[in-house]
């Protein structure tokens, strides 16, 4: 009788363990009753469309990009929207020219294209964006990623943003992917980590072949090899320290697709979890001192169950069960399920995603865009999934059992176990996308946390959550003085009745993109918020208490204040 | 009935092989010592007079102390034995041709060919002197699995078992088939379960249906079903590493890390080159605090990880995305 391995075995259960459902009753439901909406670039005004540039060669950046943001970029209260393109590189010069495209709200739920403008065009071959007010002026400036050479974009505060890249010293030349923006050495300034993928360019791209008349694919990345990400370290007079040697950072090459910085270990210092693509996974743990240890496969978050790389590539953090203690997901390509990692509150994670469904409905999904998020202003943190598989032979290669377009997925997080929600939560959910970055944020300011997801060679997708009404809620956006000013790494604990809730404010998180800076606290059916602690990042460190708050609407406060505006 | 197209499948090459044999009757060898004597045989098998060659050919292979012509007296006896039909002969010559020639690329090479023209004789000869026997049936349904063809293969195993409902090791094969097709349907996992249950009534010692239902168990979250089944298979078969694997992963899922330790540590020691039995070890140890020893796991994992990676930056043929 044929031996049949563990390993065979795991890969061959695959198929039978994973159904995508979609229940007639979903099918039944009048849009109205769905908590996401899709707004057509018709009414958003968003006729922008990324464009891969794919190619005969297949290169492999063709099939990864690109990344997208929330952000308010002139503080007018209302949230814009970021979206990156493809532009010329050695491998691809689009004509026309292509563009990074900068929309304005309109306030009334159309936007409109300032990219000219603001000169925020960009024009390499761009991946991702990372938002974060490095300069504490008040204003949110752009550090776009591209293949070839990265961007660092000042907001001048009027409308217009001015490249300063040189000057800052953060080009980071290469293929770089997500980035972050956080205070590693709580010095009250932004820094910024910039994930390095592999070491890649034309001449160095290879011909791979596939299926039985060996057509022309994407490459697996494990062809390429693996690079140091980079981490900058803020002087505070506009120009960066390469510190990515002395940190620690730079010792380990990997090929890094996501990036969040959280803190796991509740020291007030800001850690790092990082998703490699085909080798280990990092957790870079800041010891302090400007030094960070990789503790990944101690930790249990490097490798899957069977100590095997993933090909990591969304992931966010978040306490989602309330121990307070931040928790991890990281998604993963078909076969090798998406995981999410629970803290044992003593730099160890434990994988719940079989234990919760997760596991099995990601089972054949291809995951990057992602975020933990309080949908439907209950007091729990949901999940949302953007998936899309990166080869476009897949379909071809395996019979079919694994789409190139995927559905989104949402898991509905009920504070005890999680629910696949995707079959009722609007026709969007059976749309089947290539999706790859994924932010959120309340566009149109009624507490819905809406969506916007990056489509690979295709238009934006732009969800409206229509749930934020069915709940009460406050929105606040935190300003730090003493601390970051974007308040990266603040924890946050309300009150309301019976429930209690902490959050904290990462970086990052989810796939080449970033999100609406503030923070949206549902409190489900309780008429009111009782009370509201901060706890503002070192070196602050302030601990501040608010009573008598509004509901329903987004307030602001700013460190040391001691009240709300 | 077997399909007679199942049995037709791989002879071609062996017959590019073997030298035609012709019916000409050659003259006898006059040479008086092994050594010629097997250099007259070879001549005679290159005209194609293999009748009269073979007995020759025989006698003197085994005994010739020049390497280079016992490996010729050997290709040649092969060829001439597949020609006539003698698959005994034929098989004398390649165990000693695989012995004494391990690494010989043209003698590899003939070892395949004509152990697959035997293999396709026997097969042969099964669908014809017994065609709707419960082995013709076992072996067009393996074929026919083999071949991706999964409801034929189902069909052919259904047909074992209407003749023989109690034939070890079907039931299993049955479950197998089921979990390895492609678009299977919500319910296939389910169905292979039972099958590997009904294999268990036939053969209770068959640890290969246990570990299945365990790491069945395992991916449903029934994780006390999954470590019985592993903890069974592991005692059926005290050889099989992936169960003490199995075991251990389902300890660990279980959080009873002191416990996978034992299973883990067997696992490692089946099969040192695995590294999960490595990695699910170090977590097991780093989970009780034995750091020193996890540190020493995962060292060994992650060298075998990086050995894994042999096509790293490597050829890119076949590497799709």
């Amino acid at each position: 009788m044929p031996p049949l391995t563990r390993r065979h075995f795991l890969r061959g259960i695959a198929g039978p363990l994973f159904v995508h459902r979609l229940g007639r009753l979903a099918r039944a439901l009048p849009d109205l009753l769905y908590p996401f909406e899709e707004i057509p670039p018709s009414r958003s005004g968003i006729t922008w469309r990324h464009t891969a540039g794919k190619s005969p060669e297949k290169y492999l950046p063709e099939t990864t990009g690109a990344g997208c943001a929330f952000l308010d970029y002139d503080n007018d209260g209302w949230i814009d929207i970021y979206l990156v393109n493809s532009g010329k590189c050695d491998f691809y010069v689009p004509n026309p020219p292509l563009r990074n495209a900068l929309y304005h709200n309109n306030r009334d739920g159309t936007f409109a294209d300032v990219t000219e403008k603001a000169g925020v065009g960009a024009g390499g071959y761009g991946q991702g964006v990372a938002v974060g007010d490095y300069d504490g002026d008040g204003f949110p400036d752009l550090y776009v990623t591209q293949y070839g050479r990265s961007i660092l974009y000042h907001n001048n505060g009027d409308g217009t943003f001015t490249d300063v890249t040189e000057k800052a010293g953060v080009a980071a030349p290469g293929w770089c992917s997500s980035a972050v923006w956080f205070d590693y050495d709580n010095d009250g300034r932004l820094d910024l980590f910039v994930c390095h993928f592999v070491d890649f360019d034309k001449a160095k791209s290879k011909d791979c072949h596939a299926g039985e008349d060996a057509k022309r694919g994407y490459c697996i990345p494990h062809l390429y090899k693996p690079m140091p990400s980079w981490l900058f370290h803020n002087n505070g007079d506009g120009t960066f320290t390469d510190v990515s040697k002395p940190s620690g950072i730079g010792n380990y090459p990997g090929k890094a697709w996501g990036v969040v910085a959280t803190d796991i270990n509740n020291d007030g210092r800001v850690d790092l979890f990082v998703a490699n693509d085909t080798v280990a996974n990092f957790l870079f743990a800041n010891r302090g001192n400007g030094r960070f240890e990789e503790i990944g496969t101690q930790a249990g978050v490097a490798y899957s169950a069977e100590g095997r790389p993933r090909s990591g590539m969304g992931l966010d953090s978040a306490d989602f069960n309330q121990d307070g203690w931040m928790d991890l997901f990281v998604a993963n390509i078909d076969h090798e399920m998406y995981s999410l990692y629970q803290n044992n509150h003593d730099e160890t994670f434990d994988d719940e995603a079989l234990a919760t469904g997760i596991g099995q409905a990601t089972r054949l999904m291809s995951g990057w865009g992602l975020k933990f998020f309080d949908y439907d202003n209950d007091g729990n943190l949901d999940l949302l999934l953007a998936n899309g598989n990166p080869d476009d032979l897949i379909e071809e290669l395996t019979r079919k059992q694994v789409g190139y377009h995927e559905p989104l997925l949402l898991f509905h997080n009920n504070g005890q176990s999680w629910e696949n929600v995707s079959s009722r939560s609007g026709p969007v959910f059976r749309k089947s996308l290539s999706a790859r970055g994924l932010a959120i944020g309340d566009f149109d300011n009624d507490g819905g946390v809406d969506v916007l997801i990056s489509v690979n060679d295709d238009p934006p997708v732009l969800l409206r959550n229509k749930t934020g009404g069915h709940n009460h809620w406050l929105g606040i956006q935190l300003v730090g003085k003493k601390a970051n000013a974007d308040a990266v790494g603040a924890r946050v604990i309300y009150q309301a009745g019976d429930l209690k809730r902490s959050r904290m404010k990462v970086g990052g998180g989810s796939y080449l993109s970033y999100h609406d800076p503030r923070m949206v606290l549902g409190i489900g059916q309780r008429p009111k918020l009782d009370w509201l602690e901060i706890q503002w990042p070192q070196p602050s460190g302030r601990l501040e208490r608010f009573t008598d708050l509004p509901i329903d609407r987004y307030i602001t406060i700013v460190e040391g204040e001691g009240k709300w505006k | 009935m077997c399909e007679p197209s199942t049995f037709r499948a791989a002879v071609a090459l062996i017959g590019a092989v073997v030298v035609t044999c012709s019916a000409q009757v050659a003259r006898k060898p006059q040479t008086p010592d092994i050594s010629s004597s097997a250099r007259h045989s070879l001549e005679l098998a290159k005209k194609g007079h293999c009748a009269e060659a073979l007995p020759a050919l025989r006698r003197s292979f085994s005994r010739l102390g020049d390497k280079d012509l016992q490996r010729e007296t050997g290709l040649g006896g092969v060829r001439c034995a597949m020609t006539l039909g003698q698959p005994d002969a034929a098989a004398d010559f390649l165990q000693i041709l695989g012995r004494e020639f391990p690494n010989d690329p043209e003698v590899l090479y003939v070892l395949v060919h004509a152990y697959s023209d035997l293999s396709t004789r026997a097969a042969q000869e099964l669908a014809h002197v017994a065609p709707d026997s419960e082995q013709a049936h076992l072996l067009d349904a393996e074929a026919l699995e083999t071949q991706g063809k999964w409801d034929p293969a189902a069909a052919e195993y259904q047909k074992v078992l209407q003749k023989n409902p109690r034939a070890a090791g079907v039931h299993f094969r049955l479950g197998r088939l089921l979990l390895s097709k492609p678009n299977p349907g919500p319910d296939m996992a389910e169905q292979a379960k039972k099958e590997f249950q009904e294999e268990l009534k036939i053969d209770p010692n068959n640890a290969g249906a246990e570990y299945v239902l365990g790491e069945l168990a395992h991916q449903d979250q029934q994780l006390d079903d999954a470590v019985q089944h592993f903890s069974r298979a592991a005692s059926l078969d005290p050889s099989f590493g992936d169960a003490f694997l199995g075991l251990g992963a389902a300890l660990i899922s279980l959080k009873k890390f002191s416990e996978a330790i034992a299973p883990l540590e067997a696992a490692s020691k089946l099969e040192p080159a695995n590294p999960a039995a490595h990695y699910n070890l170090g977590l097991a140890y780093s989970r009780v605090g034995r750091k020193p020893d996890a540190d020493k796991e995962f060292a060994i994992h992650r060298q075998l990880t990086q050995n894994n990676k042999g096509q790293d930056q490597g050829d890119p043929s076949q590497n799709p995305n």
